[in-house]
């Protein structure tokens, strides 16, 4: 059993540098970059009928996908942590105050009934 | 805990540990693009049947290639300040615990409310219990409250040793006549396993770090207990 649990957390590692299955976003990000590299690179190809240069722009278009498909990927799920972690305390916070002063969902005229004597 | 073969980075259980595990996300897929795109540059120069004998300069490629390193070290050097300055953010303990560094094994203090201090010492391996680890088990865990923001003031008596928990994120060296702070919240319970990080004599691979993450009131009892033993 533990050996699975291993095997399936032992990711692929592209160039033996970047674990793509468990990173998050990485996989996303390098399909984009994958499909943003064809697309660039037969367009140029069409256009131009030159093979040792489509590949050079196909090879700049993965760049330039992949960077910009990671980079929102990573910025949404850093404001989605930020958002959970606010959550969170909010959660803790409401449990914590409920019931006294500090309650942020206390109407101003209870404030009084509720203050401790 | 590391497991064989490991590659990467403990689980994280605190937010810190848990942002340096992003960075490093970050930072390893700049490093990935780069060796890419050296590896594709290598193949072209191998491949090309174009040669120039008489090349002397080329101020666009220089310029190119002055930027755009510039602009990937910006992009890794920000969010790094960032982690950094989180890192040192004072964030009003609940409690605060002294750990100081001996050879070979660690003693711990909790003197907020009551003189509480006991040792630790890592666990022979003929007298550990089937599931214990080798090495990394000790005879007294330093036991904290879940989600609580801790303070370790970490010192040694003798030698330097170094007090780190991979999977907090925190390593603090233990210097003699030195009081060194750090801080860390434990987001979720559980036994958390270090080692002594700095060289500090034969047995320096033998005086492992162990904490242990309960919620508050099995902290309480813990302590309770603890009081009454000592």
């Amino acid at each position: 059993m533990a050996g699975e649990e291993e095997e399936s957390n032992k990711g692929f590692r592209l160039l033996g540098i970047l674990d793509v299955q468990n990173t998050p976003c990485a996989r996303d990000a390098i399909l984009h970059g994958a499909g943003g590299s064809l697309t660039a690179g037969l367009l140029h190809f069409l256009a131009t009928s030159r093979v040792k240069r489509s590949f050079d722009v196909g090879f700049a278009g993965f760049m330039l996908t992949t960077l910009g498909s990671w980079f929102y990927c990573r910025i949404t799920n850093a404001k989605l942590r930020v958002q959970q972690r606010v959550i969170q305390d909010g959660i803790k916070n409401k449990v914590t105050y409920e019931g006294t002063v500090l309650d942020p969902t206390n109407k101003p005229g209870a404030e009084t009934s509720s203050r401790p004597s | 805990m590391a497991h064989p073969s490991q590659l990467g980075f403990q689980d994280a259980a605190s937010p810190v540990m848990e942002e340096l595990l992003h960075f490093h996300d970050h930072a390893l897929m700049i490093v990935f693009l780069i060796s890419t795109l050296v590896l594709y540059i290598i193949v072209a120069m191998v491949s090309t049947k174009l040669t120039n004998k008489y090349i002397l300069d080329s101020q666009e490629i220089e310029v190119i290639w002055t930027i755009l390193p510039a602009f990937i070290l910006i992009l890794i050097a920000l969010p790094s300040l960032r982690i950094l300055y989180l890192m040192d953010e004072i964030n009003d303990p609940h409690l605060t615990i002294k750990a100081m560094g001996h050879q070979w094994y660690w003693s711990y203090e909790y003197t907020d409310y009551e003189d509480l201090g006991f040792d630790s010492y890592m666990l022979p391996t003929q007298d550990l219990a089937p599931g214990q680890f080798r090495l990394l088990e000790a005879d007294h865990r330093m036991v904290i409250p879940v989600e609580s923001p801790i303070r370790v003031l970490v010192s040694a008596e003798d030698v330097l040793h170094s007090w780190a928990v991979p999977s907090l994120g925190v390593k603090m060296d233990a210097v003699p006549g030195r009081l060194n702070q750090t801080a860390f919240i434990a987001s979720r319970p559980g036994v958390f396993y270090g080692q002594c990080s700095e060289i500090c004599g034969a047995n320096h691979s033998f005086m492992p770090i162990v904490v242990e993450a309960v919620p508050l009131q099995y902290f309480e009892k813990w302590s309770s207990l603890m009081l009454e033993d000592t």
